[in-house]
């Protein structure tokens, strides 16, 4: 008799737990989206209704309209996808070396690694630019991705790090027993175990460099990243506008993440073995 | 057949790496800087209306901070982007020293016919005998009254003409009726509420708003203000532009610059009155704003800076910016009768703010080069102390004003109005 309740009750209590997450996650998205379709008076509107009144899109249009939006658009995803890659192939190594070998100051070098992160941009901001441009860096968006890469090294070293501890040394002994080099036993056993993870560290540099506004807007003039183009004056604009760029600026991460979901499932799968 | 995918991933990623290495072939345009009129329909309607006819321009904006860090690292790599900058005279202040600034006397003698009068000229000067800048706007403080909040009005009180303590009153009223409180002031992180305290507060108590620091009149004028912020809505250390929460209908009686409640005039100009800030014993002290146009040292088209100063002063344009975004002619330039509802307000406004009997002139900090912002910072943490913390007036001022004294000294900044001339560092006493 007991076993029906108990089960019913986990099940609520699983449903309720499912259910917090879901409106913890949409509301605001939810709130985002209502406030960027249903017009300017709806922004000003209490209480809030689940749908708009009117549907316009004329606040999403304006925003699209916007001399050089495409433009900065274009810089965010180059910069991004550049800060990726970069990240990805600067840091995963680290991470192997870190996991793998043992060597004198590897615990200095974590620290080290993550000291990258104590300086304050903004004091970095003025030899930096100065730097950027005796090097014909200034205004590129190859030159902002290498800024943003020093950002997300240590996350893409600290993550790749602790994916490849978790990968049984064992595994590619036994790949070296049957006779692969160690770059064939990486390649063929540990890649494909690490490859969740990596996306995962992948995510965490494109979102990095995505959401990244000083550096990209001190270095850059006519070449601005999205972020820096409308977000900074984002704040300023009236509320309604800011719903408008804030939905535009919320929908690349998601439609990256929806991409991408199977290896974060697959990584929220090897964290629980 | 998910590695080959992959793989093309990898390749296309690259592919567009190395197309963002390379320098974009784009037409070299002139480019102009500015601080000002950054709010994204107001930058399109610079590109789209005001620059109309003018030389080809890229127009570009930034934040007070990194503005100055890109001026400075232009200056420092000794290779230029920029040539024309629009910004506050305050900002454009620290860029002097820099070596940042072209004199621009040329531009300054072809348009001598505008009309811009003498003093707005001077402060363009920025203390050297050359002309640095040549002013672009104007703007002020003001306060908007939603058309709600008039039944609450002390018997006596005229709105046009309110004193510090009928507005607290006004708010006591309406907070006893309405059960809220309704006053409200851009105290958020990017309000501007130091200029409240030094432009319209500080003077209308003391006429100064270095030298008195810590004198009797202000410590009166805290006390006053404290019954002032009792009445004042709760939020108001998270707004920064009051415009929303009078559109949201948190706040009946709001005070900020002009350029950051237009758009709730401009939604419902039926609903609104702007009137002039209030007065204190000494006045009823106002705070112009000058934005000026400089030309940057080694500008990469002097030329085409030049032609554009002189499009942005044509009387024309100076309409048309009136009228678009609500920043005021500094030439001499009558506003048309056919402004949209809203801008005519905020001219209504401001010319009460400027000519009201009591009127008194608080000049923008003038001198204190970088230190501009650890000034506002005194301000503000006076008000932090006595109003939110209550901490003992009389000694609060006592501690504020040494860091004042130390700031004039170190800026050797000399005084500006309403302050007295003085010889030197301006003295708080």
């Amino acid at each position: 008799m007991t076993k029906p309740a108990g089960s019913s009750f986990k099940g609520w209590l699983y449903g309720s737990g499912v259910a917090v997450l879901c409106v913890w996650v949409l509301l605001p998205i939810g709130l985002i989206g209502l406030g960027a379709f249903g017009g300017r008076p709806a922004v000003y509107q209490w209480p809030k209704t689940l749908m708009p009144a009117s549907l316009s899109l004329d606040q999403l249009a304006v925003f699209l309209k916007i001399d050089g939006v495409w433009n900065a658009a274009l810089n965010s995803v180059l910069a991004a996808s550049m800060t990726m890659v970069m990240a990805l192939l600067l840091g995963a190594p680290a991470g192997y070396a870190l996991a793998r070998f043992s060597f004198r100051g590897a615990t200095m070098f974590r620290l080290m690694i993550l000291l990258t992160r104590a300086f304050p941009l903004a004091i970095l901001a003025l030899p930096l630019t100065v730097l950027f441009i005796r090097a014909g860096l200034y205004d590129t968006a190859f030159g902002v991705s290498l800024v943003h890469t020093a950002l997300a090294l240590p996350f893409a070293a600290m993550i790749t790090a602790s994916l490849f501890a978790g990968i049984p040394r064992e595994l590619e002994e036994a790949a070296w027993v049957f006779g692969c080099t160690r770059w064939q036993a990486f390649v063929k056993v540990v890649l494909p175990l690490a490859l969740p993870g990596m996306a995962a560290a992948a995510i965490f540099a494109f979102v990095i460099s995505w959401n990244e506004v000083f550096a990209a807007s001190v270095l850059t003039v006519q070449q601005r990243t999205l972020t820096a183009y409308l977000l900074t004056v984002l704040s300023e604009s009236p509320l309604h506008y800011r719903f408008a760029g804030g939905f535009i600026l919320i929908v690349p991460s998601v439609v990256f993440i929806f991409a991408v979901r199977r290896y974060l499932f697959a990584l929220w799968g090897v964290t629980s073995r | 057949m998910r590695k080959s995918i992959l793989l093309t991933g990898v390749a296309a990623v690259f592919t567009l790496a190395l197309a963002g290495t390379m320098p974009v072939a784009k037409a070299q345009d002139l480019i102009f800087l500015s601080t000002q009129l950054r709010p994204i329909d107001e930058a399109q309607k610079v590109r789209d209306v005001i620059l109309k006819g003018a030389p080809k321009t890229s127009y570009v904006v930034d934040e007070p901070s990194p503005f100055t860090v890109r001026m400075k690292a232009e200056v420092e790599a000794n290779k230029h982007t920029i040539s024309l900058v629009g910004a506050l005279h305050g900002e454009l202040q620290p860029l002097l020293p820099m070596g940042a600034l072209d004199p621009i006397d040329d531009v300054a003698a072809s348009l001598k016919d505008r009309g811009i009068p003498s003093g707005l000229m001077e402060l363009g000067k920025l203390g050297t005998g050359k002309q640095m800048y040549i002013p672009w706007m104007q703007a002020t403080y003001v306060m908007v009254v939603n058309k709600k909040a008039l039944p609450f009005l002390p018997a006596g009180a005229d709105v046009n003409a309110l004193t510090y303590q009928q507005l607290a009153e006004w708010g006591k009223a309406m907070n006893e009726k309405t059960g809220q409180r309704r006053l409200g002031f851009p105290v958020g992180p990017k309000g501007l509420f130091a200029r409240f305290l030094q432009g319209n507060l500080y003077p209308s108590y003391t006429a100064s708003m270095v030298t008195e620091y810590r004198s009797a009149e202000a410590e009166v004028m805290w006390n006053d203000f404290k019954s002032v912020w009792a009445q004042s809505n709760p939020n108001s250390t998270s707004y920064d532009f009051m415009q929303e929460p009078l559109m949201a209908g948190e706040v009946w009686v709001a005070w900020d610059h002009i350029a950051r409640v237009k758009d709730a005039l401009q939604q419902a100009p039926n609903d609104y009155l702007v009137v002039a800030p209030p007065a204190g014993p000494k006045g009823r002290s106002y705070m112009p704003v000058i934005a000026g146009l400089a030309i940057a040292k080694g500008a990469p088209d002097r030329k085409g800076a030049a032609d554009l100063i002189l499009h942005l002063t044509k009387p024309e344009t100076q309409l048309i910016t009136a009228s678009e975004v609500g920043f005021f002619p500094v030439v001499n330039a009558t506003l048309p009768a056919t402004l949209s509802p809203g801008v005519k307000l905020l001219a209504e406004g401001v010319a009460k703010t400027q000519t009201a009997k009591d009127a008194v002139v608080a000049l923008l900090p003038v001198g204190l080069g970088d230190k501009g912002g650890e000034f506002n910072k005194v301000f503000v943490d006076t008000f932090q102390r006595i109003v939110l913390r209550n901490e003992p007036v009389r000694a609060t001022l006592d501690a504020q004003a040494e860091v004042m004294r130390s700031i004039m000294a170190a800026t050797k900044a000399p005084c500006w109005a309403p302050d007295k001339a003085s010889e030197g560092a301006c003295p708080v006493k």
